[in-house]
């Protein structure tokens, strides 16, 4: 046989892969060199074993050697440690990463290092084929090494089933940097942040002074190393993660920098077109600048940045959508302002289901942000008007808007002051939003009418959004939310109307009283805009209340107009007249007034009862304002006081001292509230209290010029005290009408437990009046009587005490 | 010190000046409206019988247009005579 040693070093020469160890650069090898090889292998008959081999071989060589050289590049102290193991989040990674560049190097030197092995490697196909050249019938189906792109294939599954897993930050690392120069053109166009950078000048794309910026070089040098990458069909494999994410991150910045916290113009268009212009362009450049240069043909654009194109404009939405449901409660403050940033989301959200993430975001930043203690009622009703007319915009059919709203209404439930602040809202001067929506009320209604049936509609119709639970949608009648204008949805908060009708009256009733200038023109204008929304009956009493002041007006004209009356008159006086049935009861205080101003009124009693046959007149002594002069010393104050006020210091006039009991049983007045009134002429510095419980009056000047200006101010103060019950009191008159049943069950049955007393009681309610009153407010009533002796509480059950 | 009383402004309830409390026809307070009325007072007085009885206006005078016959007082049946003041 022949020198088989000779034979090996030929064929090493030709295959130096099958020496093992890392290919060198193979020297271009004689026709000579092949004839021997070849001549040998037919002599042993087997070529084929010997592809198998050389095919082995190569595996094992790009297995052992090369993967994990090319890997050992991204070992050791490249990454840091810290961060290796967070490689989840491998956009912020990169972002973290403190020397960019120094890996974006590291990257290149590994590529070029692989890419010259592979070319070495891929040497081995030609010169197998040369090899096998003559024999091609019976060669070539057999060798693997010749098919296409098995070496390619090789390599990519070796390095793959090595990859350490800091890898995708370094190349995230590398194309951030490519970004970076890619992107620097519109980077000096746009940004106007990065002044600061000019001023050092640096270039913006590489870092290094404006001087030597590199960045032509460095460009130059990405494009190879993505030459390289595409030839060795890595590209995807092994950039595309790293890729995906690092433009997931640029998205997500490029979102926060333009759009953060500006509603008022829409950004989707701009950022499609931001998408298109940067990103896809920059994509497109990964794949195909480095072929135009050399290839004058039209470049493809591979299928694979298409589908990305798709899933980045989904992530874009997404993220996007996302940025402004984050920003959900700054646009309901800001709306109307903010619609576009609405009709933006709307869109968004007609591409991707957005809605339970909205609704729970939504509510959270709302619980977080107004239903707590620190908000004020009024704030928090003005944020639920802004988010019903931003969520309306958003979403018509209102079923958002019932599960965002929800726990608002809850809340504002459980705060005492939301019906009156819901009542002011609607009656207060100025533009609230309530009393706007009132103003609305009826354009509203009238709209309604002419529509007369939805199906004339059918074409607008739109199915409930999905994915909402279906007991609530049944739970709630649709219909009703969505015809519900503003108004209804605050009113609803309590559910029934009646409440809020009630409140009303108490709070007209107060400012009826408070002011007493008999003007009801701007009152009467709310009530007809209350009476189209919620119909008649229920404003009945204010009415009546209304007519009595007009009433009043006219009766006070006409008894000043009487000439009897005038004569030998003190004071003018005119007068409220109220029909006590249809307004709220007033307070049980009351106040004896001196003789001759009681006199007074007994004239016009009696001018009344002559204007008005068979009626009279019960004073409510308490309730008034009163215009008087105190002359004291050189000082003259003129001033609007309370009835009580009035008397006080009138009772001063004739006595200069007064004990609090002496004074307390002329006017009738408990010594508690008296004391507080009489605070009031101390503050003046008319009164002072010169030994306990004995008022003396301030005859010479004292410090009063101090106290002069506080006067008419607290005057006021008096006088916006409630005249009326409170809704409290009202409320256990209403039960007194109870009493009666309750003895006459207690005297049948001895003794009942609370809840067998209430359902007796519901059942008597059902036939006289209706009233509706709850358990706990029974035991409140029961547990009073049992205060004042008429009952005995023991063992969990009333009776009558004997 | 003088204290001068420039004017008083204050507030009284109306009531009907009769003996009883509630209409004897309605049950409704007087001064509350019959059932067919929307504002009391002057626009749904009271009337007085000779008997001293009083009702509502509107609800003594639909009584009386159901008795075909003698008109009677509905609490004390004396026939019934508008007692005019």
């Amino acid at each position: 046989m022949c020198d088989f040693d000779a034979v090996w070093l030929d064929v090493l020469k030709i295959f130096p892969v099958l020496g093992g160890g890392s290919p060198g650069p193979s020297q271009p090898v004689e026709e000579a060199v092949y004839e021997n090889v070849r001549r040998h292998l037919q002599e042993l008959g087997n070529i084929d074993t010997f592809a198998a081999i050389l095919d082995l071989e190569i595996q094992s060589v790009i297995r052992n050697v090369l993967a994990p050289k090319f890997w050992k590049h991204f070992q050791g102290d490249s990454v840091p440690t810290d961060l290796q193991t967070c490689i989840q989040d491998q956009a912020l990674v990169i972002e973290a990463l403190p020397d960019k560049n120094k890996l974006f190097t590291q990257f290149i030197d590994a590529i070029n290092e692989l890419y010259h092995s592979f070319n070495v490697l891929m040497q081995v196909k030609p010169r197998l084929a040369r090899l096998m050249n003559p024999e091609m019938s019976s060669g070539l189906s057999s060798a693997k090494l010749l098919h296409e792109d098995s070496i390619k294939s090789y390599l990519r599954d070796s390095l793959l089933s090595q990859l350490p897993p800091a890898f995708s930050v370094v190349v995230g690392a590398f194309y951030w940097v490519h970004f970076k120069l890619y992107t620097k053109a519109s980077h000096l166009a746009l940004t106007t942040v990065d002044s600061e950078v000019f001023d050092e000048l640096l270039c913006v794309g590489c870092n290094f002074d404006v001087e030597q910026c590199c960045c032509l070089r460095l460009t130059e040098m990405v494009n190879k190393t993505n030459m390289k990458l595409f030839e060795m069909n890595l590209i995807d494999r092994l950039t595309g993660s790293a890729l995906t994410s690092l433009i997931k991150l640029k998205i997500k910045e490029h979102i926060n920098d333009t759009c953060q916290g500006i509603f008022d113009r829409s950004h989707l268009k701009q950022l499609e077109k931001w998408l298109a212009d940067v990103i896809m362009t920059w994509l497109k450049s990964i794949f195909t600048d480095w072929q135009t240069k050399d290839s004058a043909k039209e470049v493809e654009v591979p299928p694979s940045v298409q589908s990305f194109k798709v899933k980045l404009t989904y992530y874009m939405y997404e993220t996007f959508a996302q940025s402004v449901i984050g920003q959900f409660f700054s646009i309901i403050i800001d709306y109307p302002d903010s619609i576009p940033a609405i009709d933006d989301l709307k869109i968004c959200m007609e591409k991707i289901d957005m809605r339970v993430y909205l609704t729970e975001s939504l509510r959270s930043s709302l619980e977080a942000r107004i239903l707590h203690p620190g908000v004020n009622t009024m704030d928090i009703l003005t944020g639920y008007v802004a988010a019903i007319k931003a969520i309306r915009h958003l979403d018509q059919s209102g079923v958002i808007l019932e599960m965002v709203t929800a726990p608002i209404k809850d809340y504002l439930r459980k705060r005492s002051d939301t019906v009156r602040r819901v009542v002011t809202g609607l009656t207060e001067e100025g533009p609230t939003d309530l009393s706007e929506e009132l103003a609305k009320g009826e354009s509203i209604k009238d709209g309604k009418e002419s529509g007369p049936d939805e199906f004339s509609n059918w074409e607008n119709w739109e199915p409930d959004p999905f994915g909402i639970d279906a007991n609530l949608m049944k739970y709630n009648n649709s219909k009703i939310m969505r015809s519900a204008d503003i108004i209804s949805m605050v009113v609803d908060i309590y559910g029934s109307k009646e409440l809020f009708m009630t409140e009303y009256r108490n709070l007209m009733a107060d400012r009826l009283l408070a002011h007493l200038d008999f003007n009801s023109e701007k009152e009467i204008r709310n009530l007809e805009l209350l009476k189209i929304r919620f119909g008649e009956s229920l404003l009945h009493s204010c009415e009546v209340m209304l007519k009595d002041v007009t009433d009043s007006k006219r009766i006070n004209a006409h008894i000043h107009g009487d000439g009897n009356i005038n004569e030998n008159q003190m004071f003018d006086i005119s007068s409220l007249i109220v029909s006590a049935q249809f307004w709220p009861s007033f307070n049980k205080e009351s106040l004896q007034l001196p003789e001759e101003i009681e006199n007074e009124f007994k004239k016009y009693t009696k001018a009344y009862e002559g204007y008005k046959g068979n009626r009279t007149l019960n004073w409510r002594t308490v309730t008034g304002r009163v215009n008087i002069v105190i002359e004291i010393g050189d000082r003259t104050m003129d001033m609007v006081v309370s009835p009580t006020l009035a008397v006080i210091i009138y009772h001063f006039q004739n006595k200069s001292e007064w004990t609090i009991e002496e004074l307390s049983s002329i006017t009738k007045v408990p010594a508690s509230a008296l004391r507080r009134r009489i605070s009031f002429w101390q503050n003046h510095g008319l009164i002072s209290e010169s030994s306990p419980g004995l008022f003396t009056l301030l005859e010479k000047e004292t410090e009063k010029s101090q106290f002069e200006e506080m006067s008419l101010a607290e005057g006021d103060d008096e006088d916006l005290e409630s005249a009326m019950a409170s809704a409290s009191d009202q409320r256990e008159e209403e039960l007194q009408v109870f009493w009666s049943y309750i003895v006459g069950m207690l005297t049948n049955l001895d003794s009942m437990p609370i809840d067998r007393i209430h359902q007796m009681l519901k059942l008597f309610a059902s036939h006289s009046g209706g009233v509706e009153f709850t358990q706990d407010e029974l035991k409140h009533f029961l547990q009073r009587k049992v205060r004042e002796h008429k009952l005995l509480f023991s063992g969990g059950v009333y009776q009558l005490a004997k | 010190m003088k204290v001068t009383i420039k004017s008083w402004t204050g507030v009284a309830t109306w009531r009907w000046i009769a003996n009883d409390e509630n209409c004897g026809i309605c049950r409704m307070s007087f001064e509350s409206t019959c059932p067919e009325c929307a504002l009391p007072g002057d626009d749904c007085p009271l009337v007085w019988g000779v008997c001293s009885h009083c009702f509502h206006m509107h609800c003594i005078v639909k009584w009386l247009n159901l008795q075909p016959l003698n008109k009677q007082c509905p609490m004390c049946r004396q026939s019934w005579k508008f007692n005019i003041h």
